[in-house]
């Protein structure tokens, strides 16, 4: 004799559309904690924040003065002695040998030299740490590449590195690509970056430089960023089956089947003994075997 | 009569003639390769994701597992791009330990390659002498760090102690007959008939290609263009040293393996440059215990063995540990010739062109 149906029993769970992808994000021990800020180095960037530390110190000593101008006339009003003046606090001064680069207005003549020939399509030229940076818009990166190769007074023969950066946090873009290039000849670099919002597809670089080939495919499968126009636009060295892109941000450091305890978290050793009990309850045994 | 058709064989990951897992699909006509596509990620480790969660400090411990060959390079590298993005300057003492320590590991890289690659054309003799010679060397890491080939040799900001005791005067023993040493390998190798007939010629790769795939490093001298970053961006006490760039203009095998012989030649004399004008001094910068990056990227390339290693770090605001690391590994560039130098020549050719390009694949899939 078979039950009745019970009505009050769950239905069975639909069958799941497309393929099975886990949900790294909602397992606790592989939560990742998002970056908040967006450290793209940029000249502009630096000077309004120089701009503005600079105007909330002078507000806090203007503030300072007001203060000790009220006290001072509390201080007579009540016949007491006058409050000591402020003292403008001088910054601190570190005694080591760090020379922190911060980024300069372009100086070099090649940096002038492509501002000169792509005009509107420059956003941005600086120096940093002695490294020369142009930041063209994403669509004219081909044509930046180009004049970097074929104008005579430039000359970057050679593609040294291509690599890409995620910024979870930017708001109009998600990833940056650098381009190193090298000029073998005249012996000087320069990085070109554009900045490409999630799921914009940049022209690749393959027609120009050859070289680009195996690193945008590496870009491809580190970050997920496809190009336009290259070859052969498959995972380097991932499997080709793959879930995700390691090297964005959101992807965990822990992956599936790790222990699920910190034990650097576990002084006392009090998570190690529950986590032998627990394994001991399992029927496996983790105990170092004695020696008889 | 014959069946005529192309065939599809799988040249590794555990063939031993490929150093390491690296797999070669090959298509073969006959003897002759219409078809060479590399495939890597055997040995695929995520150094870079690992890299963005630990300090700078911490990282460093990761280069040496890269280019575990030359594992003193690899830690030049991490160590002067980080100095270079926090602008650290380091004594010049640490600079000249530095470079006679690379130097004796490009030294260390070299006789393994010269051991290896003679083997996998078949000559056994070379290997024992060269790996003769590779033990000293090891030996004299052991007793600067304490490893011999995972070596983790300088800190950020120089070294973390000065050498020990002894140290220049086993160099300098070293220094004394190496040169005898070099002559050894030549008198087996370099007027062989059969080292000639399996080497002149093959896996040829002009200059222009070189700089279209990127490639750099001996392969790129051999094909006669004289770039070397140690002279080109000096880095470490380069820029104090004198020393030549050996260049030939054929472009084959045998090209590379002279310009990587008279490369040995030209480290040697460094390395004794760097043991005559040791300075005295510190070899630690001042540098706080725990150091603080400001919003910054570099780009910092070196001349390791194979070519050129460049560091790629994104520092941000407050953080101890970099925002994103990136390697540019000599031997994955490079291994992008690889089609381009065996397309149309034998199969056996193939072999020699791997032991040219020396491609290590623990960078190559990092």
């Amino acid at each position: 004799m078979t039950d009745p149906i019970d009505p009050q029993a769950p239905e069975a769970p639909e069958a799941p559309a497309g393929p099975y992808v886990y949900d790294y994000m909602a397992a606790p021990n592989r939560q990742v904690v998002l970056p908040k800020t967006v450290p793209l180095p940029s000249l502009r960037t630096y000077q309004a924040e120089v701009a503005a530390a600079a105007a909330a110190d002078e507000a806090k000593w203007q503030k300072q003065l007001a203060d000790f101008e009220v006290a001072k006339a509390k201080a007579e009003a009540e016949g007491k002695d006058a409050p000591k003046p402020p003292v403008r606090a001088v910054p601190r001064k570190d005694d080591n040998d760090l020379k922190t680069p911060w980024p300069t207005e372009a100086k070099d003549a090649d940096l002038l030299k492509l501002q000169e020939l792509l005009g509107g399509q420059v956003e941005e030229v600086f120096e940093q740490a002695g490294e020369r940076v142009c930041q063209v818009k994403k669509e004219a990166i081909l044509e930046a590449l180009k004049v970097c190769r074929d104008e005579p007074s430039l000359k970057y023969e050679m593609l040294a590195d291509q690599s890409a950066t995620h910024y979870p946090a930017a708001k109009d873009f998600a990833f940056s690509i650098v381009y190193h290039l090298t000029s073998v000849s005249r012996s000087r670099r320069l990085r070109l970056r554009i900045l490409v919002p999630e799921g914009f597809v940049p022209e690749s670089a393959c027609p120009l430089y050859p070289s680009a080939n195996w690193m945008e495919r590496e870009i491809y499968d580190m970050l997920g960023i496809r190009f336009a126009n290259h070859p052969d636009m498959t995972r380097i060295l991932c499997p080709e089956d793959w879930e995700g892109y390691p090297l964005r941000k959101e992807y965990p450091t822990v992956g599936l089947g790790q222990r699920d305890i910190d034990f650097r978290d576990d002084r006392g050793g009090v998570l190690n003994r529950l986590a032998m009990e627990k394994a001991g309850q399992m029927g496996i045994n983790l105990k170092q075997p004695k020696a008889d | 009569m014959f069946k005529n058709e192309e065939m599809e064989i799988n040249l590794g990951p555990q063939h031993p003639s490929t150093h390491g897992v690296l797999r070669v699909k090959l298509r073969l006509d006959g003897e002759t390769v219409t078809k060479c596509t590399p495939i890597i990620g055997y040995l695929h480790r995520g150094v870079e994701k690992i890299c963005e969660n630990q300090t700078y400090f911490q990282g460093q411990v990761w280069t040496d597992r890269m280019d575990y060959v030359a594992s003193i390079s690899n830690n030049l590298g991490w160590a002067e791009g980080v100095e270079k993005l926090f602008g650290i300057e380091v004594p010049r003492r640490a600079k000249y330990i530095r470079t006679m320590l690379t130097e004796q590991n490009r030294l260390a890289s070299h006789l393994l390659w010269l051991a290896t690659h003679a083997l996998d054309i078949g000559a056994m003799t070379v290997f024992l002498y060269a790996f003769r010679e590779r033990e000293y060397l090891l030996d004299l890491f052991e007793a600067f760090c304490g490893a011999r080939l995972t070596t983790t040799a300088f800190r950020i900001g120089g070294l973390r102690e000065d050498l020990p005791p002894g140290f220049i005067k086993s160099s300098q023993a070293f220094q004394d007959r190496f040169l005898a040493c070099i002559d050894e390998y030549e008198e087996l190798l370099t007027e062989n008939r059969i080292w000639k007939k399996r080497t002149v010629g093959v896996a040829k790769l002009s200059a222009e290609d070189c700089i279209a795939l990127g490639v750099t490093g001996p392969v790129l001298r051999a094909a006669g263009v004289p770039y070397d970053i140690r002279r080109a961006f000096p880095n470490a006490a380069y820029a104090e040293m004198d020393f030549e760039i050996p260049t030939r203009p054929e472009a084959d095998t045998y090209a590379r393996y002279l310009v990587r012989l008279a490369e040995m030649r030209q480290s040697h004399r460094i390395i004794q440059q760097c043991i005559d004008g040791l300075p005295e001094g510190p070899v630690m910068a001042k540098i706080p215990k725990i150091l603080r990056s400001e919003v910054n990227e570099v780009y910092h390339p070196i001349e390791a063995p194979k070519g050129e290693l460049g560091y790629y770090f994104v520092g941000e605001k407050g953080g101890t540990m970099p925002y994103r690391m990136h390697v540019r590994a000599p031997s994955f560039v490079n291994l992008q010739a690889l089609s381009k130098m065996t397309e149309g020549r034998l199969l056996a050719d193939v072999i020699a062109a791997i032991g040219t390009l020396d491609v290590v694949l623990g960078e190559i899939d990092r």
